[in-house]
């Protein structure tokens, strides 16, 4: 009899915990400070030298990734999340790089160029398990206002980073990848031929159209 | 006895030392490598991602082999004056055989492996001269997935590439 209730209660209590552990598997991580990373770029990245140097201006980045939780960086082990949205950080790294490099127009309507950003992917892509695979795409649409002709450049950012065991050393290499693939998409886009030629070209057709006054 | 057995162990760890400082200090062959996406064959079926995580990957190895200065994303100038000091490295993927698992399992001694052939060619940059040609074939488990097979391929990639140019620069 005593050896039956103590079966029922075993029973009883490892199934608990299973629904108990099961249920817990089935939520979505929340935002902690504790599991919260902050993403910058630090160092601008230089910019290459043009031959007739334009003043940019970011006049909207938009998310097109289709993720509906673009803050959540890492599902597993209780969730990684930005502090900010990935369009607020990509704005932030693309006007510090543009900015120290002399070439962040003051406002809109002093830019010799406008840049559109198309954000497609931003934080980690799937990796082969045997490490972090940070992962930063987008395209910038670049316009000339004055002649309303625009020219898409791409720009992508990988990095790998070493897979850790300890929470701690998960979320620091996971931030110190998606760092480093934010930093190398806006070397990829600032020092790409890409934006050489855009600008070489947007700015052709601005010299080479009749009764348009030339950029100060 | 002893003294001659000391003194040859203490010649020895110089001699070694001597040379990781060497492999430490030396200066990379080239001034900065760009690697591009590897094209696909007619007839291979990998996934786009495949394409992107190798492309990662064989930029993180030529970090890692220190063969040149900078590594610099595809599609990035250089300036004139480094040009001729650059590389580029193209590639194909010639062939993809998914394997079997079951082949793998009954039969084994390296049945049904999933092998993937990759060639590469490093181009200098300034003029587009060929500088070494590597051919690869990577060998794993079926049970694998296929970006184990890309972090395998880069590693051999680099590791040949870097025989490869050492001994055409002699």
């Amino acid at each position: 009899m005593a050896s039956s209730v103590r079966f029922t209660v075993s029973l009883f209590l490892a199934t608990f915990f299973l629904l108990l552990r099961a249920s817990a598997a089935g939520q979505d991580p929340k935002p902690k400070p504790e599991n919260t990373i902050s993403v910058r770029l630090g160092d601008p990245v230089p910019a290459q030298k043009f031959a007739n140097p334009p003043k940019f201006w970011i006049s909207d980045v938009i998310d097109r990734s289709g993720n509906p939780q673009p803050m959540l960086v890492l599902k597993e082990r209780g969730g990684i999340f930005l502090d900010r949205q990935p369009t607020v950080i990509v704005r932030e790294a693309l006007e510090e790089s543009l900015k120290a490099a002399n070439l962040l127009a003051t406002d809109a309507n002093s830019a010799d160029l406008l840049l559109k950003v198309y954000l497609f992917q931003f934080g980690l892509a799937q990796g082969s398990r045997l490490d972090f695979f940070g992962k930063v795409e987008f395209t910038a649409m670049v316009k000339n206002p004055k002649s309303g002709e625009s020219l898409e450049v791409k720009a992508a950012g990988t990095s790998i980073a070493k897979v850790a065991v300890l929470k701690k050393n998960i979320q620091k290499n996971v931030q110190d990848d998606v760092e480093e693939s934010l930093r190398d998409a806006v070397r990829n886009f600032l020092r790409g031929q890409q934006l050489k030629e855009a600008a070489g070209a947007l700015r052709k057709s601005t010299d080479a159209a009749p009764g348009v006054a030339p950029n100060p | 006895m002893r003294i001659g057995i000391r003194t040859m162990m203490v010649v020895l760890l110089l001699a070694c030392a001597a040379a990781a400082a060497k492999e430490k200090d030396a200066t990379p062959q080239f001034k900065t490598a760009e690697a591009k996406h590897f094209t696909q064959a007619e007839g291979v079926e990998l996934t786009p991602a495949f394409g992107d995580y190798f492309y990662a990957e064989l930029r993180e190895e030529l970090k890692k082999a220190k063969l040149a200065g900078e590594v610099i994303g595809e599609g990035e100038t250089v300036d004139d004056a480094d040009a001729a000091q650059s590389i580029v490295v193209t590639g194909t993927i010639t062939e993809y055989k998914k394997g079997s698992v079951v082949k793998s399992t009954l039969i084994g001694f390296g049945a049904g492996l999933r092998s993937l052939k990759m060639d590469a060619d490093v181009l200098r940059r300034s003029d587009n001269q060929h500088l070494g040609v590597v051919r690869i074939h990577v060998k794993i488990d079926p049970t694998w997935n296929e970006k184990t097979m890309a972090k395998f391929a880069a590693h051999q990639m680099v590791k040949d590439m870097k025989v490869a140019l050492k001994a055409q620069a002699k």
